[in-house]
């Protein structure tokens, strides 16, 4: 039995795909933390599906799949900060426009050159079969979005939740922004090879979600957060090995469960803890 | 270049397949129907909850063929399903919505990867996630014109509510309006686009039908009767023209399609008459005297 369940790990591939996922699973709860407080999540998805078109040009020249994808995530960005200057449309369906028109862009692109990366990759992601280039990509840009986030989260919280009073205390805030969503284009990138580009979502929403239903400090959020993300994102990529399925959509279905036991049984803020208190409430108004 | 050379050789090549004449006709329907929904969705600000549906049909699909039943039945349950388990959750946690969203959504999504996996279906995952315009059979074309047209005729007769509660629902209930079953009829209307759009343009790019020809409409117009018509002929104006392009660069069709409506709102933003960017560029004083 226990021989049974050790398989994964005498295989290198799985080794790999697993320490892999675990590390971006950390960062990008790390992130997730700082968009849920934000209300970021169709910007995460939007970045996410950004990135593709980056990506197939990547690999129609020859460049590390890293670059091409951040530029058009970035590029992508500032299409819809400028959109949303110029015009009185709002910004969650300006954020819609911009985004399907660069995924549209990525897609047109692959029917075309289809030779070049499949499209199963970009859908659930491709780690069991990522090169050790790419890994060496994933792992750069996880280290330095990890020490950005380090340096940086005390100011990147203050700006999440009150950017008025950041901006009042001296802050740049313009250059948090853009430090925000820098290292969201970054980790959906990094992330885009684990799990898929409709699924670097999840990984950049919840963890995040979770952590807050379970603690009401900030910092202990982030550290619930990370420890979730790396948890399932290692045991999401050891179970994909036993279901022979998409290690993205097992990581991503693990987190999914770990939010609604959340929900249902936090401490505090869980559905069950609320009725308990709400009953006591009531019953104290009677007596 | 290959397919300027078939383009020139006959521009009404597209026309003579039968094939291509029903993704023209069907691109056309589905396109019609989205862009009169993407009015109110862009008024409403409920782009992600297009986004989110759309995910969240994969498992019920996956499921109707495990069972046996049809494939839009399954996905339009397991789209509604999404949204009320979001309303449901933000109800009963602290949680901000989009958050709330943003995991149902994927946590569907997730799922339904995962069941594909452990099935051997017929239906190719391409199809559902990218569309298949071009490979339509007789009964799905039947099936998009019933519930399109059942689609459309709902919005339509209700059109006079939903502008109220999408524009002010505070007032719509004042007004003795029923908003949450406003609410539930257009969450139930955007479930069903999204089931006969997915032939079109697939799960994942079914958001830009049900929000780009509403921006479109919106800088071209100020009233909503006016947008209405507006966001049709963008829509279907794409439809065509996607479908047209995509035979002869041999793309794919929903990708075409889609960057025809982000190429028709990139030129609105440019060239709208009254809330364009030259515009207001080259006539700063006849706006700012519009303005005082």
């Amino acid at each position: 039995m226990i021989e049974h369940l050790a398989i994964p790990f005498q295989y290198e591939y799985m080794q790999k795909a697993m320490f892999v996922s675990a590390l971006i699973g950390g960062v990008c709860a790390f992130l997730s933390c700082f968009v849920t407080l934000k209300g970021w999540s169709l910007m995460g998805d939007a970045l996410s599906h950004s990135v593709v078109p980056g990506v197939v040009l990547a690999y129609i020249f020859g460049l590390p799949f890293a670059a091409g994808a951040f530029f058009t995530g970035m590029l992508a960005a500032a299409g819809m900060g400028f959109v949303k200057a110029k015009t009185p449309i709002r910004e969650d369906a300006i954020i819609g426009v911009v985004f399907t028109s660069f995924f549209a862009m990525g897609l047109l692109l692959i029917s075309i050159f289809p030779s070049t990366i499949n499209l199963r990759t970009i859908v659930f992601g491709n780690m069991l079969g990522i090169s050790d280039f790419d890994i060496m990509q994933t792992v750069i840009i996880s280290g330095f979005s990890l020490a950005v986030l380090a340096v940086k989260w005390k100011d990147l919280m203050l700006f999440c939740f009150d950017p008025n009073q950041a901006r009042a205390i001296g802050l740049n805030t313009t250059l948090l922004h853009f430090t925000l969503l820098t290292l969201l284009a970054a980790i959906a990138v990094a992330a885009l090879q684990a799990v898929g580009a409709c699924l670097v979502v999840a990984m950049l929403v919840t963890p995040g979600a979770t952590a807050y239903l379970l603690t009401d400090r900030f910092g202990k959020m982030i550290g619930l957060a990370m420890l979730m993300g790396v948890l399932t994102s290692f045991l999401g990529a050891y179970a994909s090995y036993f279901l022979n399925g998409s290690v993205g959509g097992c990581i991503v279905v693990l987190q999914t469960l770990l939010f609604l036991f959340a929900l249902a049984f936090a401490p505090k803020h869980g559905m069950l803890a609320t009725r308990r208190l709400r009953l006591r409430n009531y019953q104290e108004a009677v007596a | 270049m290959k397919a300027l050379e078939l383009f020139l050789q006959n521009p009404l090549a597209p026309f003579h397949y039968s094939f291509m004449n029903e993704a023209l006709l069907v691109g056309a329907l589905v396109g019609t129907v989205c862009a009169v929904l993407s009015c109110f969705l862009v008024l409403k600000g409920w782009s992600l909850m297009g986004d989110a549906i759309s995910h969240a049909v994969l498992p019920g699909i996956v499921l109707a063929y495990m069972v046996g039943l049809p494939l839009a039945m399954g996905a339009f349950a397991s789209g509604l399903f999404c949204a009320v388990a979001t309303g449901f959750i933000k109800a009963n946690s602290r949680v901000k919505e989009d958050t709330v969203m943003g995991v149902v959504f994927t946590g569907l999504f997730a799922l339904g990867l995962v069941l594909f996996t452990q099935v051997k279906t017929e239906v190719h995952l391409n199809h559902i996630l990218f569309g298949s315009l071009l490979g339509l059979s007789q009964s799905q074309i039947i099936q998009t014109a019933v519930i399109g047209g059942f689609t459309l005729l709902v919005i339509l007769a209700l059109r006079k509510d939903l502008l109220l509660f999408c524009f002010d629902p505070g007032h719509a209930r004042s007004l003795g309006l029923n908003t949450t079953m406003l609410n539930y009829v257009l969450l139930s209307v955007l479930a069903l686009t999204i089931v006969i759009s997915l032939q079109a343009v697939g799960i994942i790019l079914v958001i830009a039908m049900l929000v780009t020809p509403g921006c479109v409409a919106l800088l071209l117009s100020d009233r909503f009767s006016q947008m209405l018509w507006i966001a049709v002929a963008s829509a279907v104006l794409s439809c065509v023209a996607g479908v047209y392009v995509s035979f002869f660069i041999d793309g794919a069709t929903g990708a075409c399609i889609v960057l025809a409506q982000g190429l028709q709102f990139f030129l609105a933003m440019l060239f709208a008459p009254k809330r364009g960017l030259l515009i207001r560029r080259f006539l700063p004083l006849k706006n700012s005297t519009a303005q005082t």
